[in-house]
């Protein structure tokens, strides 16, 4: 039986369980990366690559550009009102905006796109602006009822 | 250099003021989870739809359930629209490191902060061109939208399992919930820094100096949150509220159980001709004059054997009548019952063996699913119909008339419309 002599403070400490799955990972995502190039390259004109481009580009400039801004904004913002009202109802509120913000970025391209036209009348077939302005009144009423419910159980918690 | 410092001062500034009970390396945790179950269940729908319709040398597809297309692509859509509020809350919750200072700390760190770029573009891009396109609004692409969906699916996915590689060990910390891993992250990049000491110094400023010195001062005089558990459950509480919003109110177009509340898809159950939506109808597709043609005849080829059905010919068959969903790439769906003679019976007629493929070709011209190939055990299966009619009535131009395909567990754009002829290959 033969011993192999340990090289001293050359060996390097052999692969955790984590460092290994690390590894497998990146390797196979680089491969699946590797493949969606090939699909662009074989499927996609490459006169159309410049389109592409400008949608990754104006995606991270809309996200990180404008949206987190923004978003930045309003968290600071409320950071500081924080001061006069009650944590739980700014949540709610803040919970509200959200829900309403997300709903608009989904359905406001779909009004505009029906105001350009559809291809026949079963494409887009609903009153998106309409059902909208229904959503937001729901969402209005949803969070009054939520805000009141909250102050009255914490006033009745207080009072205990 | 002074600049250099400046801007890493209001970086710093920005990381630090947006502290937040519910940033933190759980949430991403919790959050991704949830994304990655989302992206993977688009990933994996997205490639039975894609190879359904362009096989693989060898790949075989189930007839029953005769539900499973329509479900799998209608999972597809509404995953994909779930990913909407999912991907902002992650971004979300990940916020800070938006700002990490200094940007780029080292290669591997580059190569981190570009592999997450791409990630986040390459999410943002795919889940907005799928929507943008189940409202067909085509004139905003400028490039193929099949083509590029696909290729980019296996750029997110690719990216994702990067990512889960880079931050395994930050999941493994976090994957349980325990006290301790709602503490934010320590891996502080300022910290060599020794900030705001050494950025104070180098810059030449006090922290609360300058203007955007005063107003993170003014941020940060505000104590922070004495409940940060009100704010953590607030935030998936508005995050879980999303989501069942989208879904309650868009996945009717494929669900039909939640038709009811369907008012945001933007496609409804029950609108159009006999009460079911059309995707191309017969004036796009131009074949109003050769289908309404009292000439108009089914050719049925084998080789050289060939026989052409009038379409009393065709009536005089045996008809079969089944109900099957019309199940479109786009999500929606809905069941119908049709009635026609079996495709099996029609390419019988001209002695096709039992394992034919057939070619399926339409009177329309100008599109890519003009010719379409139906493999043997769909040809075969019993509830395969060349359907003459639609909920006891003659089709309507817009849905075939005067026949069409119907198969059970197939995409729309495979139900080929206003039949020409049907060809057997061995």
């Amino acid at each position: 039986m033969t011993t192999t002599p340990v090289r001293g403070s050359t060996a390097r400490p052999p692969l955790t369980v984590i460092q290994r799955w690390q590894v497998g990972l990146i390797a196979l995502g680089i491969v699946v990366l590797v493949i969606g190039g090939v699909v662009l390259l074989m499927d996609v004109d490459p006169s159309r690559y410049l389109g592409i481009a400008v949608w990754f580009l104006g995606a991270l400039i809309l996200h990180d550009g404008i949206a987190a801004m923004v978003v930045f904004g309003i968290s600071v913002i409320m950071r500081r009102v924080g001061r006069r009202i009650p944590l739980a109802v700014i949540a709610i509120v803040q919970g509200a905006l959200v829900v309403g913000a997300i709903m608009t970025a989904l359905v406001v391209p779909e009004i505009l796109k029906k105001n350009i036209g559809s291809a026949n009348p079963t494409i887009l077939p609903l009153d998106y602006g309409l059902h909208l302005v229904l959503f937001y009144a729901g969402l209005a009423v949803a969070t009054a009822v939520a805000i009141a419910l909250y102050l009255v159980v914490a006033r009745r918690r207080s009072a205990r | 250099m002074i600049v250099k410092w400046q801007v890493q001062r209001l970086l710093h500034q920005m990381r630090h003021s947006l502290a937040a009970p519910s940033r933190n390396p759980r949430t991403a945790v919790v959050l991704g989870r949830l994304l990655a179950a989302a992206f993977l269940a688009c990933f994996f729908t997205g490639l039975y739809s894609h190879f359904i319709q362009d096989p693989l040398p060898g790949m075989q597809f189930l007839t029953r359930p005769v539900w499973l297309y329509q479900v799998s692509q209608g999972i597809h859509i509404t995953a994909g629209i779930v990913c909407f509020p999912l991907l902002f809350a992650k971004l979300y919750a990940v916020f800070p490191e938006l700002f990490q200072s200094p940007p780029v700390r080292s290669f591997p760190h580059f190569l981190e902060r570009a592999s997450i770029a791409l990630f986040v573009a390459s999410s943002l891009v795919q889940i907005t061109i799928g929507l943008l396109n189940t409202y067909q609004w085509y004139a905003l692409f400028p490039f193929p939208f099949r083509q590029t969906h696909f290729a980019l699916s296996f750029v997110v996915i690719g990216s994702l399992a990067i990512h889960i590689g880079v931050k395994l060990q930050t999941i493994s910390e976090h994957w349980r919930k325990s006290p301790t891993n709602y503490e934010p992250d320590q891996d502080d990049p300022d910290a060599a820094f020794d900030t705001p000491d050494e950025l104070q110094r180098l810059t030449g400023k006090p922290q609360a100096a300058g203007v955007t010195g005063r107003i993170f001062e003014w941020i940060d005089k505000t104590p922070t949150s004495p409940k940060p558990e009100t704010s953590r459950r607030g935030f998936f509480v508005t995050v879980g509220i999303a989501a069942a919003a989208v879904v309650t109110f868009t996945a009717g177009q494929s669900f039909r159980v939640l038709d009811v509340t369907n008012i945001f898809a933007p496609r409804k159950n029950d609108t159009g001709p006999q009460s079911l939506p059309v995707n191309r109808t017969a004036k796009k597709a131009q074949v109003i004059d050769a289908a309404m043609s009292p000439s108009w005849r089914l050719k049925v080829l084998n080789g050289s054997e060939v026989k052409t059905f009038t379409y009393d010919q065709l009536r005089r068959m045996p008809q079969y009548e089944v109900v099957l969903p019309i199940a479109c790439v786009e999500g929606w769906s809905q069941y119908a019952t049709w009635r026609g003679p079996r495709l099996s019976e029609l390419v019988d007629a001209v002695s096709a063996p039992n394992s034919a493929t057939v070619r399926i070709t339409s009177l329309e011209e100008n599109s890519s699913y003009a010719v379409t190939h139906m493999q043997a055990n769909f040809v075969r299966d019993d509830l395969t119909l060349v359907a003459l009619e639609l909920n006891g009535d003659v089709l309507d131009i817009d849905h075939g008339y005067p026949a069409r395909i119907i198969a059970p567990a197939r995409p729309g754009v495979l139900q080929t419309k206003w039949l020409s002829s049907l060809e057997v290959l061995s």
